[in-house]
């Protein structure tokens, strides 16, 4: 009978949960496509990634072999090449296309491994204090201290070029700014009542960091992972840039680096150099518009959504 | 001159990696740097217009300054400026003339021979150049262990030197050896020298403290250093061969490509080393900058693995069986597209290539007949391939003769733009016939490692090849595979593992014979056995493109005569004649100057008036209006 009772008490909770999960996230929705930065954003990214999904049916991957390339070397934009052709022949655009795939598959990946990382680290180290905050602190500081490229170069270039070394390189680079916000977050959440309360009633701590804390600063997280893209799509272009991607994958880093290896800026072939610069700038304000928006709208003391 | 070190490529690689490294280092070290030097002055800066100061831009630095540590051409170039050497190979066509020897002889017997000096050379310091000092300099890569590395090429025959009096020096030689007419070991001051020891000869820079530049006897000597930025020399006035007219030299040193083009069109350097195809196409109709496109003695390659061995014939690695096969690779390179690789890959500068000693070298180089040239036909690569078993399958692609599929791995140097490139074209012209395969990428220092171990199926690399071939024929033999040391595995030259007794024996007997002629015919066979047998792909012998300032300097030798390089040469035949534009040359741009400014001065005339008029016509209208 009891039990019976608690069941139905905790079935209606979780109703009652579900309903409101649901109705913030129409609120949410809501909210963001009121927000100018974040409609624009959203716009681009939607073009780039229905690029990526449609680039082999709209180029045939062949084209992108350097024996099959139609046309001349560093041939000027033109209707048959919309930017132009490479130092092979073959059409920027078709590289461009498929090379949003890679670009956007590396910033996301990377930006997943960075979230887990840090979202792990922080809440870990908010949640426990002690002993295992000092040590996960001091870890995340002395990753903060140490300038990003030199270390994704040396860990570059010790694994090799391959694109999952690069999305680890990245991943595993640039996850201690998140594990610095999710912990400041997850000691606020801590200090509230009910985790006081949940302590009381004998919840363990796996029970309170993902039943209580995780969802708390999860809105925080959201935020953070759009603009980690952003940065992790920056650092692939670099990395690749710096001939440390695979140069087999054309990625837009990739890309740029057969231009300035190949002369394309004394040659003034600017159609090359530019439009993959141009797809990262684009991409990189897609994702950040998008960040700033939801920062905005999930920040309780800018209270878009009340 | 890339004699010891296998695989030295001239060409500049645009590394920007090593240059944003090299940035931290040198942003790094900047304070101590400043400490340090502080007071020495910039080399050059505008200077370079000067007519005393020559400026060479490269892309890469000089390695080190110290003849038995240096690996790199730029550092060659700087050896050959400062110590002389006992014969050079001529400008013309790279026969052996007199260096600080002005004769030499070969006994009958063929076991010694004798060397004459020139008389009364001095070194840069004052100090008398003797025989002794040529035999300190022999006997020190002979007893040295360190000194041997860049050495041993020309010494391995050398039993014994020695010196009968001043101007005289004798060798006894353990065979016969061609290789005593290209004694190309630096000869070093014995008074300087001979307190370095073997031990701290690994570490001895070489390099000039401010007030006392190095001692040399050749046509410069260097005053100063600065570790990636330049190495600056000024001209000896004791050279044997007379001062130099030009005072000072300067190897400036670019981070890329692009930046060294734009120098030599700001007028910061006089000549532009090795540019990239690309950077030397854009100068072009740059006005006072002249590009020459010239024969360079370099070849590049897609090299197999013939079945990798030690040299006791032990299989290692893991290389495909297919490519043991010489009819295997012989259709291989029936479907490789020679004259496209070299206008894709190095934008048409060069020759499409066939065998491993470059035409740049007439009297040796070997060319195939019309009825043995390896072409490009892939219907026929096909047959080829079918006629050795390896039939195409369901989905197009061959198998082996026992119905497994077959996939060979390809290898290209990541640090190459032009491996980089290279290796894909091949990918797709194995596809183009059947073969699939999957590329990857490594640097040059991994690749030599993976190619030791036999661990490649083929692979893409160069190599510069100089004027004696002895070096370049026994990468073939099989005395030069891998061999084996306290259980591990080391790389020696052979990197195909090539080994074929009848090619061993025509190479013992060339290495033996002293009369270039007769040499010649055995090492033309040899190439042919090689073309037929194909554990490389040649497939370009690619040119050294450079441009230079024309309206300031003239007065270059090429080497060979015909399209030769004008630096960075076998020997230092340019920079001794070497000379500023005449004055009457000068005068000339001058008048050129005069007609620019009086073709100015008309414009404007012409331009105003037209503008006077329509003013006037404006005017005339409104008051006509009135």
């Amino acid at each position: 009978m009891s039990a019976g009772n608690s069941q139905t008490g905790m079935q209606s909770g979780r109703e009652v949960a579900r309903a409101r999960r649901s109705a913030n996230r129409r609120r949410l929705r809501r909210a963001f496509l009121a927000h100018r930065g974040g409609r624009w954003g959203l716009g681009i990214l939607i073009f780039f990634v229905a690029l990526a999904l449609f680039a082999p049916l709209l180029f045939n991957r062949a084209t992108l072999s350097v024996i099959h390339a139609t046309g001349l070397p560093y041939q000027h934009p033109s209707f048959q090449y919309p930017l132009g052709t490479d130092e092979s022949g073959r059409s920027v655009l078709a590289r461009l296309a498929w090379g949003t795939r890679v670009s956007l598959v590396v910033g996301c990946a990377a930006t997943v491994i960075s979230m887990v990382l840090g979202t792990a680290v922080g809440i870990l180290g908010g949640h426990f204090r002690g002993p295992v905050d000092t040590v996960l602190n001091g870890l995340s500081n002395w990753f903060l201290v140490i300038p990003f490229l030199p270390l994704a170069v040396v860990m570059a270039t010790v694994l090799g070029p391959s694109m999952l070394n690069i999305i680890i390189v990245i991943g595993v680079t640039s996850w201690p700014g998140t594990a610095r916000i999710i912990r400041a977050q997850t000691l606020s959440v801590e200090g509230r009542p009910y985790l006081e309360r949940a302590k009381a009633l004998g919840g363990s701590d796996t029970h309170q960091m993902v039943k209580h804390v995780l969802p708390n600063v999860m809105p925080l997280v959201l935020a953070n992972t759009t603009l980690t893209v952003a940065i992790a799509i920056l650092a692939e272009t670099s990395l690749s840039f710096l001939g440390l991607g695979n140069p087999l994958e054309p990625s837009w880093g990739g890309i740029l680096d057969d231009a300035f290896s190949n002369g394309a800026v004394s040659l003034g072939a600017w159609w090359y150099v530019l439009s993959p610069g141009v797809c990262v700038v684009l991409v990189v304000i897609a994702f950040t518009l998008i960040g700033r928006a939801l920062e905005q709208i999930l920040d309780p003391r800018q209270s878009v959504v009340a | 001159m890339t004699v010891a070190l296998p695989r030295t490529r001239r060409k500049a690689q645009a590394r920007r990696l090593s240059m944003l490294l090299g940035g931290v280092l040198t942003l790094a070290m900047a304070p101590l740097a400043a400490s340090a030097d502080s007071g020495s002055p910039a080399p050059t800066g505008s200077a370079s217009a000067a007519a005393d100061t020559f400026t060479i831009g490269t892309t890469t630095d000089v390695d080190s300054l110290n003849p038995f540590t240096g690996i790199d051409a730029n550092a060659y170039e700087i050896y050959q400026l400062e110590y002389p050497t006992l014969t050079e190979y001529a400008a013309k066509d790279f026969t052996t003339v007199p260096g600080l020897a002005t004769s030499w002889t070969e006994s009958p017997d063929h076991t010694t021979w004798t060397y004459k000096l020139r008389d009364g050379v001095k070194w840069s310091d004052g100090q008398p150049l003797t025989s002794a000092d040529v035999v300190y300099s022999f006997e020190r890569v002979l007893n040295g262990q360190y000194e041997q590395t860049n050495y041993s090429a020309y010494t391995n025959d050398i039993a014994s030197v020695s010196a009968p009096d001043a101007t005289t020096v004798v060798f006894t030689v353990k065979r016969p050896s061609p290789i005593m007419l290209h004694l190309y070991v630096y000869i070093l001051p014995k008074h300087i020298w001979k307190d370095i020891s073997e031990t701290q000869v690994k570490s001895y820079t070489n390099e000039p403290t401010p007030g006392s530049p190095t001692v040399g006897a050749g046509a410069y000597t260097v005053v100063e250093r600065q570790t990636g930025q330049f190495v600056r020399l000024v001209a000896n006035p004791n050279y044997y061969g007379g001062m130099p007219r030009v005072k000072n030299l300067v190897f400036r040193i670019y981070n890329n490509p692009d930046a060294l083009g734009q120098a030599l069109k700001k007028g910061e350097v006089d000549y532009a080393d090795s540019l990239d195809t690309n950077v030397y196409n854009s100068l072009a109709n740059v006005p006072g900058v002249t590009r020459v496109a010239a024969t360079y003695s370099g070849f590049d390659e897609f090299a197999f693995n013939t079945g990798a061995a030690l040299k006791d014939g032990t299989a290692i690695g893991n290389g495909n069986p297919a490519l043991k096969n010489a009819s295997f690779r012989r259709a291989v390179s029936w479907g490789v597209d020679r004259k496209t690789l070299l206008e894709r890959v190095f934008n048409g500068y060069g020759s499409v290539g066939d065998s491993i000693i470059p035409p740049i070298y007439q009297s040796l180089h070997w060319t195939p007949t019309a009825d043995e040239l390896i072409g490009y036909d892939p219907v026929k690569a096909g047959q080829l391939l079918d006629a050795a078993g390896y039939k195409l399958g369901t989905n197009n692609l061959r198998t082996t003769p026992a119905g497994t599929p077959l996939s060979l791995r390809l290898l290209g140097r990541s640090d190459s733009a032009s491996s980089t490139k290279a290796i894909q074209y091949l990918q797709g012209y194995l596809t183009q016939i059947g073969i699939s395969s999957t590329v990857k990428l490594v640097a040059s220092d991994a690749l030599t490692e993976i190619i030791g171990q036999g661990n490649y199926d083929i692979f893409e690399w160069g190599w510069v090849i100089e004027p004696d071939p002895n070096y370049q024929l026994s990468t073939f033999t099989c005395g030069k595979r891998s061999y084996k040391d306290a259980g591990q595995v080391y790389a020696d030259l052979s990197d195909s593992f090539y080994c074929n007794p009848a090619y061993d024996q025509l190479f013992a007997e060339q290495s033996g014979i002293t009369d270039p002629v007769a040499r010649a015919v055995i090492v033309k066979q040899m190439q042919a056995l090689l073309y037929q047998d194909s554990p490389y792909i040649v497939y370009a012998n690619y040119d050294d493109n450079f441009a230079y300032r024309s309206d300031r300097w003239t007065g270059f030798i090429p080497q060979p005569e015909q399209n030769g390089v004008y630096l960075f040469q076998y020997g230092t035949w340019s920079y001794s004649s070497l000379r500023p534009v005449s004055a009457a040359a000068v005068a000339n741009s001058g008048m050129n100057l005069g007609l620019v400014g009086g073709g100015a001065v008309l414009a404007v005339l012409v331009v105003g008036g037209i503008v006077v008029l329509g003013r006037r016509r404006k005017t005339a209208t409104s008051q006509d209006r009135e």
